[in-house]
C-alpha cells in the first residue's frame, strides 16, 4: 500500500471522480482531523454534496420499489446462484442515453404499484363491510325506513349464552312499545331487531340496556341488506378486475426489467460519486483528497493525476501506520483466501498465510473425506458451476477451492482404495458371487489404523513445524534474530531430539548412538528454553518461573500435534458409513428384489455421506488451520481495502482496453 | 446361571449397543440447535442455509456411534455371510469395553456441541458473515468426540480373535 495525496483544479473534479471510481484502485480516506487543524481550517472546507446523495438516495428508493413489484408479479424460477450480467461499458452507456425514457416507465410502476396498493386497501375494505353484514342476509327492512315519522328501528346484538327467547319476553313485557326479532343466531351473538315507538324511546332504551343490548350500526344508506352484500361482491369483483388488470400491466414490463436494472446501478455510481465527495476537501478552485492505493496500480494511477493535472504526493506508510489489507494471491493457492478472509484479514504488518496453508487445507481435506467417487462428484460439481455461472468475490474462491480439495479427495481415495465405500467389492460378491476389489495404491487405513494415525500426526508436525517457521521468519524480519532462536529454534531441536530419543530405539539400523545424542541435545534445549523463556520478565524468580512455565507449553504441542489424529477419525468415518449403507443394501440378497434395495440404499446413502462428511471435512480442515497453525503467529484483524470503484448490483460493466 | 448363558457374544453385542448410544448425544444436540434456528429463521427465512449446515454439526456423535458398533458386528461376524463368531466371555467383555468412550462421551458432547452450535445460529442471526467462526467454534467441542472414537477404535482394533 502506498499513501496518495492529491491537489486539483475544481473544475476537473467531476471528470476526475468519475474516472477515479472507473479505476477502481484507490481508497479514499475521511479528512475529519484536517478540518480541526488549524493549519488547514481556515483554507479549506468540506465539500458538500449532501443534497445529491439525497437526491439519489430517493432515486434509488423509487427504482427499487419498481424492481421489487416487476419480482412479485413475474412468475419465474429463482436462479439456483444469483449473478450479475455481463455488459460492455458501450451497451451500458447507449441504454443509458434514454435515461429520461427510463425514468417515465419506471414512474409508470410506481404509479402501477400505488394504485395496486390502494386496490388492495379497498378491497379489505369492502371485505370487513360484507363480513358485518354476513350474518343480516335474511333481514329485509330497508335501510331507508329505519327511521320512520314515529318509529325507529335499531340492529344490535346480545351476547350469545343469554337466551334470545327470555330477551324478547321480557322486552315486551318491561315496555309496550316496543318489538324485537332475532334475525340470526350463531355461537357468539344473537342479531336483533328492534323496532319501537319514538317517542317512548328513552323507557326503551333503557330496558335494552338493561338487557345487554348492544347497538350497531349497519354500514348501508339505502336498500336491504342483501342488496348491500351484492353490491359489495360486485365492487369486490371490480376490483380484483382491476388488480388483475394492474398485474398484467406490471407482467408487460418484463422486458423493460433488465433495462430497470442498469438505471438502478448508474444511479447507484452517481449515489457514490456524490458520497464520496463528501470525503473531498475544497477551496473556491481546488479540491484535496488522501488515499490508499496497492502498489502495483502505482502506473495507471499516476497516469489517470497526470491526466487530469492534478499535483499529487506519493508517501510510504509509516512503521506504526496501519494500513487497508488487499490480499494478493496468484494462481492455485488464490481461491484459498477464501479460508483467510473467513478467519480475519492479517493485521497489515501480519504475513498473508494463504499460500502456506493451501497445500494443507486441501491435502487434510481429500485425506479426510477420502472417496476416490466423492472426490470425482465433487470436482465435476464445481467444475461444472464454474463453467456455468460467471461468479464473483468469494463464492467464485469457494467453488475453486472445493475443485482443488475434490481432486485431493480422489487422489487419497485411490491411494485408500475406496470408491463409494467398498460398493465394488459388495456388489461384485452379492451379484456375481465372486470379488472385485477396487485397486488399493497404498494401504487401506480401516486394516492398518495405526499407519495412517502416525501419518496424520506426522503430518501435523510438519505443518505446526511450518508455523513456527514463519513465525521465526517473523521475528527476524522485524530485526529479532535472537527471539527466532530461543522462541523457535529450541523448540525445533527439543521435539526432534524427543522423537529421536524416544522412537531412535524402535527403528532398525539406527546408529546406537542417536538416542544418547539426542537425549543430551534434548536436554541442552531444555535449558535453553527455561533459561531464555523468561527474558522479559522481572527479577531473577520471575525469569526462572518464566523459562520453567514456557517450557511446560511442551503440552501444547503434544495436544495440537495429536488433534490431527481427527484426519485419521473423520476418515474412518467415510469409509465405514459408506460401507454400512453398501452392507444394507446387499441385505436383501441377489436378483432384482436385491438390485432395488441396493440402488436405494445407494441413492440415499451416498448424497448423505457426501453432504455430512464434506461438511465435516471442511470444517476440521479450517479448523486445524485456525488454531493449531494460525495460533502459532497470525495476526488477524486488518481492515479490508475498499477501493472507491463502480460498486453495482445487477449488471457487471465489462471495460474495453482502448 | 439359570439357563441363560452369557457368552462373548452378548457382551459384544451389548457393546455395539452401548456405541449406538452415542445417538442420544446427537439427537439432543440437533435438538437444541433446532430450536435455536428455528427461531432465527423465522426472524430472517433466508438464514436457513446456514443455520441447517450449523445445526448438522452435532450429529456427528452419532455417526461415530455407528461407526464404530458397525465395525464391532463386522469383527463378531453378524454382518458376514458365515454367521458369529465363537467367543469366550473375556473377549466379549473386551469388546463392551471399548464401545465405552464413544457411548458415554457421544452423549456429553452430543449436546454439549448442539449448545455450541444454537449459540453460533444467534450468532449468525447477527452477523451472517461470520458463520465459519461460528462453525469452528461448534467443531472445537467435536474434538472430544473424534478422540472418543479413536480411542474405542484403537482399542477394538487391537482385541484379538
Amino acid at each position: 500500500m502506498e499513501k496518495l495525496a492529491v491537489i486539483g483544479l475544481s473544475s476537473e473534479q467531476g471528470a476526475f471522480i468519475e474516472e477515479l471510481m472507473r479505476l477502481g484502485v484507490v481508497q479514499i480516506n475521511a479528512q475529519e482531523s484536517k478540518l480541526c487543524d488549524e493549519k488547514w481550517n481556515g483554507l479549506i472546507q468540506k465539500d458538500d454534496a449532501g443534497k445529491w446523495v439525497s437526491k439519489w438516495e430517493a432515486e434509488l428508493d423509487r427504482i427499487e420499489n419498481a424492481l421489487i413489484l416487476l419480482d412479485r408479479f413475474i412468475d419465474r424460477k429463482a436462479p439456483l446462484i444469483r449473478e450479475r450480467a455481463r455488459i460492455s461499458e458501450r451497451e451500458f452507456d447507449s441504454t443509458l442515453e434514454y435515461e429520461y425514457e427510463i425514468r417515465r416507465q419506471m414512474l409508470r410502476l410506481t404509479k402501477l404499484s400505488r394504485r395496486y396498493s390502494h386496490m388492495l386497501l379497498r378491497e379489505n375494505k369492502a371485505i370487513t363491510a360484507r363480513q358485518a353484514l354476513l350474518p343480516w342476509q335474511s333481514y329485509d327492512i330497508p335501510a331507508q325506513d329505519y327511521k320512520t315519522q314515529s318509529t325507529q328501528v335499531w340492529q344490535g346484538v346480545i351476547p350469545g349464552m343469554n337466551d334470545s327467547a327470555d330477551f324478547l319476553k321480557i322486552l315486551t313485557d318491561k315496555t309496550g312499545y316496543a318489538d324485537a326479532e332475532v334475525v340470526h343466531s350463531d355461537n357468539e351473538q344473537h342479531y336483533i331487531s328492534v323496532v319501537f315507538y319514538e317517542p317512548a324511546a328513552e323507557e326503551v332504551q333503557c330496558v335494552l340496556r338493561d338487557l345487554g343490548f348492544n347497538r350497531i350500526a349497519l354500514p348501508i344508506n339505502s336498500g336491504s341488506v342483501k342488496e348491500a352484500i351484492e353490491e359489495l361482491e360486485a365492487q369486490l369483483d371490480a376490483l380484483r378486475d382491476e388488480r388483475k388488470s394492474i398485474v398484467e400491466q406490471v407482467r408487460s414490463f418484463e422486458s423493460f426489467e433488465p433495462t430497470l436494472k442498469m438505471y438502478y446501478d448508474e444511479i447507484a455510481m452517481r449515489k457514490d460519486r456524490a458520497v464520496i465527495r463528501e470525503k473531498f476537501l475544497v477551496t473556491d478552485s481546488t479540491f484535496y483528497l488522501e488515499g490508499w492505493y496497492p502498489k502495483i496500480a502505482r502506473k495507471k494511477v499516476e497516469a489517470l493525476l497526470l491526466d487530469r493535472n492534478c499535483y499529487y504526493e506519493i508517501t510510504q506508510p509509516g512503521k506504526e501506520e496501519e494500513t487497508p489489507v488487499l490480499l494478493l494471491n496468484k494462481g492455485i493457492v488464490q481461491p484459498f483466501e477464501a479460508i483467510t478472509k473467513l478467519y480475519s484479514l492479517p493485521a497489515s504488518r501480519g504475513i498473508d498465510a494463504t499460500p502456506f496453508f493451501s497445500f494443507f487445507y486441501a491435502l487434510f481435506f481429500g485425506m479426510m473425506l477420502s472417496d476416490a467417487a466423492y472426490g470425482i462428484i465433487i470436482t465435476a460439481g464445481t467444475f461444472l458451476i464454474r463453467r456455468k455461472y460467471h461468479l464473483e468475490g468469494m463464492l467464485k474462491q469457494l467453488v475453486d477451492m472445493f475443485f482443488f480439495c475434490g481432486i485431493s479427495t480422489t487422489f487419497w481415495g485411490l491411494m485408500f482404495g475406496s470408491f463409494f465405500g467398498d460398493i465394488i467389492t459388495q456388489v461384485s460378491t452379492n451379484f456375481f458371487g465372486h470379488a472385485v476389489h477396487f485397486p488399493t495404491l497404498w494401504f487401506s487405513p480401516i486394516n492398518d489404523p495405526m499407519k495412517l494415525l502416525f501419518f496424520s500426526l506426522g503430518l501435523g508436525l510438519i505443518h505446526v513445524f511450518l508455523a513456527m517457521g514463519i513465525s521465526a521468519y517473523m521475528a527476524i524480519r522485524d530485526g529479532q534474530p535472537m527471539d527466532a532462536l530461543f522462541d523457535t529454534g529450541f523448540w525445533y531441536i527439543l521435539i526432534l531430539s524427543l522423537i529421536g530419543y524416544l522412537g531412535g530405539g524402535m527403528v532398525e539400523g539406527a546408529p546406537a548412538a542417536l538416542p544418547v545424542v539426542c537425549k543430551w541435545l534434548a536436554l541442552g534445549s531444555a535449558l535453553g528454553i527455561v533459561a531464555t523463556g523468561g527474558r522479559q520478565k522481572k527479577g531473577i524468580i520471575g525469569k526462572i518461573v518464566g523459562g520453567l512455565g514456557s517450557l511446560y507449553g511442551i503440552t501444547g504441542y503434544l495436544s495440537d500435534v495429536l488433534s490431527y489424529s481427527r484426519i485419521l477419525a473423520l476418515g474412518l468415518a467415510t469409509g465405514v458409513i459408506s460401507s454400512v449403507f453398501n452392507t444394507l443394501g446387499t441385505l436383501a440378497g441377489s436378483g432384482l428384489m436385491g438390485a432395488l434395495v441396493m440402488l436405494l440404499a445407494f441413492c440415499i446413502g451416498h448424497p448423505y455421506n457426501i453432504a455430512i462428511n464434506a461438511l465435516g471435512s471442511f470444517v476440521h480442515s479450517c479448523r486445524l488451520q485456525y488454531v493449531e497453525f494460525f495460533g502459532r503467529f497470525y495476526q488477524g484483524g486488518g481492515e479490508g481495502f475498499r477501493p472507491f470503484c463502480e460498486n453495482t448490483k445487477y449488471v457487471t460493466i465489462l471495460k474495453e482496453e482502448l | 446361571m439359570n439357563g441363560i448363558t452369557f457368552d462373548g457374544i452378548f457382551f459384544a453385542m451389548v457393546g455395539a449397543a452401548i456405541a449406538g448410544l452415542a445417538c442420544c448425544g446427537s439427537a439432543m444436540g440437533i435438538g437444541i440447535a433446532g430450536q435455536a434456528a428455528s427461531g432465527v429463521v423465522s426472524e430472517d427465512p433466508k438464514k436457513f442455509g446456514q443455520a441447517l449446515l450449523l445445526q448438522a454439526l452435532p450429529g456427528t456423535q452419532g455417526i461415530y456411534g455407528l461407526l464404530i458398533a458397525f465395525v464391532i458386528m463386522n469383527k463378531i461376524g453378524l454382518l458376514g455371510g458365515s454367521g458369529a463368531l465363537d467367543l469366550t466371555m473375556v473377549q466379549g467383555l473386551y469388546i463392551l469395553a471399548s464401545a465405552v468412550p464413544v457411548g458415554l462421551v457421544g452423549i456429553v458432547s452430543g449436546s454439549a456441541q448442539g449448545k455450541a452450535a444454537a449459540a453460533a445460529i444467534m450468532l449468525i442471526s447477527k452477523r451472517p458473515e461470520e458463520v465459519a467462526k461460528g462453525m469452528v467454534y461448534t467443531a472445537m467441542v467435536e474434538t472430544y468426540a473424534v478422540l472418543a472414537l479413536l480411542i474405542s477404535f484403537l482399542m477394538l482394533n487391537s482385541i484379538q480373535l
